[in-house]
């Protein structure tokens, strides 16, 4: 009966969106498959950020490493994409290790801080390191894409949006999702109770690294190309930010529901304001909500449930 | 050789009176404020507008800049800060988002084409075959200018003693009669206008773009981890220090080598010593 719940809930929402693109057209479709890879990049960082509170803010760097590693192995020595992206995957999980060495010391802000050089480090690299191999400033065009048309690719991005969210749920509501929860609040606490924190630790920044790695991997084989300013930028990592965020961090519903609501809110503002208004008013809306409520629209959703029918409040698990 | 050293030196006093404002708000509030690139950029816009748009003349330009940047400080303090000023992520997260909406506002109102400023004071100086345009020189002076005259405000004036007392102990501040909330209010008011002052050197040394800002929050950034949160002493050695290193490597190794460095500082200093090499949390 836990569980029947939340399934049921998973269910409807795999159900829906493959039946989606049956009733819409091709660009809101195209605007999906960018939700998904959203959807997929928020997870990613909830599941450091949202879940044991060390706040990073250099999760291109993550998705970076992951795109140009599949990217560079598939322009420059033609490698099959089968190949190329475990191999990206793997690149992505040894970056984590990188950000996962200063979290045995520091937290909170300055953890922070040094994603942020991270980030700005890569930037920096890919234009100087070697550009006849990443493309320099310019970036690479012309990578090979997996499958090509809207529709393949929604389904295939809907599929990763999926089963990484599913997979997450499952791992996260076991004991080892608690103790992460645990460790956002009181690290000496759980410590104390005899945990391994640098195990928990570990295992949280392989995680969402793994999952960060997947999403750049298969993102750059949809765009087709890259770049450093597109990628290792503070306005994407503000995008993957806000979208975990705004739908609710510390839950793997909240940011998929953060991704929609943001990519759609994007694109609904469009035939009001075609300018670049709409980006201020995008904003806006985030930083009120956050401001207003920082647990997300799933926390804002919940409360609106449990106004309604009262008597079952206790009942609504989350998924 | 001197080329290095003039170099290095203007360049150094920019940097310092970018971070300074950045290591004050920290001091005094324990936060970080991610939109201090931001209020750079709006002083160099506002400067900009008054000058090269509606005329005015170059000091009441300067002025109207470092008062935008003073009453956008206030703002954000008051609206913003003041709601999450318990958790110190929050405020991060917000006012990071508040950059990304004023990068969007700056792209509204003056388009996202970027726009080259007059130099504030013109011509250049020579000295054994080295060239320095004034106006970088005008930022090294001003820059010890104002930092001087805030280490003497911070230790001498009532107000700039009673921001120290917040910033040592907050309780006690509160007992002794210090309204931490006022001190919270002036930090903000000071730091923006520094800011403000800052941005308008800053956009004639660079160009003006709404992406402008994050290039100085990440030097803030680096003078102010590197130099130990919150200490101006600290900021002040260690703007010359990422300074210099950014001179010598664009002179003597290669140009586009100058941010790898300054990264690669931040995180190794934050690993081996997160309190920074000066590590005090104090004015």
């Amino acid at each position: 009966m836990q569980l029947a719940r939340p399934l049921l809930g998973w269910l409807a929402f795999g159900v829906v969106m493959c039946l989606l693109p049956a009733f819409v057209s091709t660009g809101t479709v195209r605007i999906l498959i960018f939700a998904n890879f959203l959807a997929i990049f928020a997870m990613s960082w909830d599941v450091i950020s949202g879940r044991t509170g060390y706040i990073s803010f250099g999760h291109p760097f993550l998705i970076g490493i992951a795109a140009y590693t599949t990217a560079m192995l598939t322009y420059h020595l033609d490698t099959p994409l089968w190949l190329s992206i475990p191999a990206g995957v793997l690149a992505t999980l040894v970056g984590g290790t990188l950000f996962f060495l200063p979290a045995l010391r520091i937290r909170g802000t300055y953890f922070a801080l040094v994603t942020l050089a991270f980030m700005e480090l890569m930037y920096q690299l890919t234009q100087v390191i070697a550009p006849k191999i990443t493309g320099g400033t310019r970036g690479l065009s012309g990578i090979p894409s997996l499958v090509s048309g809207a529709i393949p690719n929604y389904y295939l991005t809907f599929g990763l949006t999926f089963a990484i969210g599913l997979g997450l749920w499952f791992i996260l509501r076991t004991r080892v999702g608690a103790a992460l929860a645990a460790l956002r609040m009181d690290e000496g606490a759980v410590a104390a109770s005899g945990l391994s924190t640098i195990r928990l630790k570990l295992f949280a920044f392989m995680t969402s690294a793994a999952v960060a790695g997947v999403g750049g991997a298969f993102y750059v084989h949809y765009l087709g190309s890259i770049a450093p300013r597109g990628l290792f930028d503070i306005n994407f990592l503000f995008t993957i930010l806000v979208a975990a965020l705004l739908g609710g961090s510390a839950t793997v519903a909240g940011p998929i529901l953060g991704a929609y609501f943001l990519t759609f809110l994007l694109e609904y503002l469009r035939p009001f304001l075609p300018g670049p208004e709409r980006y201020v008013i995008y904003g806006t809306i985030a930083l009120v909500v956050y401001v207003l409520e920082p647990r997300g629209l799933h926390a804002i959703a919940h409360a609106a449930v449990r106004r309604l029918r009262p008597s079952r409040a206790s009942a609504a698990a989350s998924p | 050789m001197t080329n290095i050293l003039i170099q290095g030196f203007a360049l150094s006093g920019l940097y310092a009176l970018v971070a300074v404002g950045f290591t004050m708000i920290f001091s005094v509030g324990r936060v970080l404020n991610l939109a201090h690139g931001v209020f750079l950029m709006l002083g160099g816009y506002a400067y900009y507008s008054a000058v090269q748009v509606f005329g005015v003349s170059k000091g009441a330009g300067l002025v109207l800049a470092v008062l935008a940047g003073a009453a956008f400080g206030v703002l954000t303090c008051a609206i913003l800060v003041r709601r999450l000023e318990h958790n110190p992520i929050a405020v991060e997260i917000s006012t990071l988002i508040l950059a990304v909406v004023m990068q969007a506002v700056i792209v509204v109102v003056y388009t996202s084409a970027p726009k080259s400023m007059w130099p504030i004071v013109s011509g250049v100086f020579r000295y054994e075959g080295v060239f320095v345009s004034h106006n970088i020189l005008a930022a090294m002076v001003v820059s010890w200018i104002v930092l001087g005259g805030l280490l003497v405000f911070v230790r001498r004036t009532r107000l700039g003693r009673a921001l120290r007392a917040v910033s040592m102990d907050r309780k006690g501040a509160i007992v002794s009669g210090v309204d931490p909330h006022r001190m919270s209010l002036a930090t903000w008011a000071i730091s923006g206008a520094l800011a403000a002052l800052a941005g308008v050197f800053f956009a004639t040394y660079t160009q003006l773009t709404p992406g402008m800002w994050v290039a100085p929050l990440i030097i803030a950034v680096a003078v102010v981890v590197v130099g130990g949160i919150g200490s101006i002493v600290g900021s002040l050695v260690v703007a010359h220090l990422i300074g210099f290193m950014e001179t010598v490597t664009t002179t003597l190794v290669a140009a586009e080598l100058r941010g790898v460095f300054t990264m690669v500082l931040i995180i190794v200093v934050l690993i081996i010593a997160p309190k920074g090499l000066f590590g005090r949390e104090e004015l």
